[in-house]
């Protein structure tokens, strides 16, 4: 991943030089959050943020982390039952937006008579099927190509926490993202987290105790943007409070 | 002096800003896109609210005059059909203006306007509305010159300069897009074309970035006194923005 910091301003043209150069196979471009075409040949930007592009998929994309959810299709959410209605359950991804819709047999081995039983508000992992802007988005809690489960379903126990969207896309990101202190805490206790790319954060410690540390040690790893020294530091202070 | 501001600092909403210019204060506040009530939703179109609430009582003309000119320039610069069937809404609050503003004796809603706008401009921003291009935005004021010589525009003047400069012939607000477009034009007072005319170029000087001129970091003086081109000003509101949400990735 190339990152220079090229700050941009909507309606800014990217230039035919700051777009990637393609190395790989894809010959197409790829435009990512934050960037639009207008034909024939101008791309320029929607949102302020920064520039990221990626030579070997050929992207463009603008890194930002501000402003509501919107849901994109392969993400992975969790999403709030709302009520069943009919056919499917209407989910909320984020508050004051259309629900979402969760089919009752989109679980793994649902079948007409074993349809799960949800009450209000419970909170579900689930993958974004579709998502566009002239429909609802759809939901799903199993992988379409194998109809098993790979942990989406009801999710149980512990807290949820509320995170920046860019945490949550670092979180999900693995080692790229920069997070160390659940490798680190998880040498010495277990739990359970669950990322929501929609702001959501689910944390299962196992005691209401280590549920807090964990979600607020994350949470404060969010908002001062700790690295890697200050996580190491964090975790040692979450295992001693334990 | 360069206007000063604050970016995302109310955690409830989905973007917010705080402005604070010449004595004027203004906290602006972005939800969006969110659901529409059924008699608002527009098939193809995001619907946009404006709320402009005044520092002291309740809502009055004045803030629906402005409510409806603040409509009218965001919606043509927000990307509406990209977010079709959904509600940006946008909440103005006037935290203070200055003390001389009512005692200047020229249209105080001309006077507010660019504030308001760039407060909005800077939650939509915060808020990742898709924009199509960005605003700035300044106040004009031409006072009446006593001697039958044609008086200097006063540009983006304070309350106690204008109270100084009374009195004021016109006043007169231009906004322009990033690319030099105006898209907004407000005039109160008697005036020629010419005045006008002068009046525009004295605003388009400020706003927009000059041509083939100095590249975009090196602060470029406008009129060697006011130092501050507005476009120039946003670009570093917006890279402070940037960093602040890229420093984890420097951070140790």
């Amino acid at each position: 991943m190339a990152t220079s910091l090229t700050v941009v301003l909507p309606g800014d043209e990217i230039l035919q030089d700051a777009l990637p150069t393609p190395t790989g196979k894809k010959k197409t471009l790829t435009l990512g959050p934050g960037l639009r075409h207008i034909p024939p040949n101008t791309i320029a930007t929607t949102i302020a943020g920064a520039l990221a592009t990626d030579n070997r998929k050929n992207a463009a994309w603008i890194e930002f982390n501000s402003g509501r959810y919107i849901p994109t299709t392969g993400d992975l959410v969790i999403a709030t039952v709302q009520g069943s209605a009919g056919e499917s359950f209407n989910c909320l991804l984020s508050p004051n937006t259309p629900p979402a819709a969760l089919p009752h047999l989109a679980f793994e081995g649902a079948t007409r008579k074993t349809r799960p039983q949800f009450p209000p508000n419970t909170l579900v992992y689930a993958r974004i099927v579709s998502a566009g802007k002239d429909s609802a988005p759809e939901l799903t809690c199993v992988e379409p190509s194998t109809g098993k489960g790979d942990g989406l379903g009801q999710v149980k126990g512990g807290m949820g926490f509320k995170i920046s969207l860019g945490m949550a896309r670092r979180m999900l990101a693995g080692s790229k993202g920069g997070i160390t202190l659940p490798e680190m805490l998880g040498q010495k206790v277990g739990f359970e987290i669950t990322v929501g790319r929609n702001g959501i954060l689910h944390v299962d410690g196992g005691s209401v105790k280590a549920t807090l540390a964990i979600g607020r040690a994350l949470q404060e790893i969010d908002e001062q943007a700790l690295g890697e020294k200050a996580q190491k530091k964090l975790a040692e202070g979450v295992l001693k409070s334990l | 002096m360069a206007p000063e501001a604050i970016l995302s600092h109310l955690h409830r909403a989905d973007g917010s800003a705080t402005y604070t210019h010449n004595g004027y204060c203004v906290i602006g506040a972005v939800n969006g896109p969110i659901e529409v009530q059924r008699r608002d939703e527009m098939p193809e179109e995001a619907t946009v609210e404006v709320n402009v609430r005044p520092a002291v009582g309740v809502g009055s003309p004045k803030e629906r005059h402005l409510e409806t000119l603040l409509h009218n320039t965001l919606r043509s610069i927000i990307l509406t059909r990209s977010i079709p069937r959904t509600l940006v809404q946008i909440t103005l609050q006037v935290r203070s203006l200055p003390e001389e503003e009512i005692s200047t004796g020229v249209n105080t809603t001309l006077t507010l306007l660019p504030h308001i706008l760039h407060t909005a401009l800077l939650a939509l921003l915060s808020a990742s509305i898709p924009l199509s291009t960005v605003l700035t935005s300044t106040l004009i004021a031409i006072p009446s010159a006593p001697n039958a010589r044609p008086a200097t525009p006063l540009v983006s003047p304070t309350a106690p300069e204008l109270l100084r400069a009374k009195p004021i012939r016109s006043v007169h607000v231009f906004a322009f897009a990033g690319d030099g477009r105006m898209l907004l034009n407000e005039s109160d007072g008697v005036f020629s074309f010419e005045e006008w005319d002068e009046a525009a170029e004295a605003a388009e000087e400020v706003c927009c970035k000059e041509e083939g001129g100095v590249g975009l970091g090196e602060g470029v003086d406008v009129d060697g006194k006011e130092g501050t081109n507005l476009e120039i000003w946003l670009r570093e509101v917006v890279k402070r923005k940037v960093e602040l949400e890229q420093r984890w990735k420097s951070a140790r």
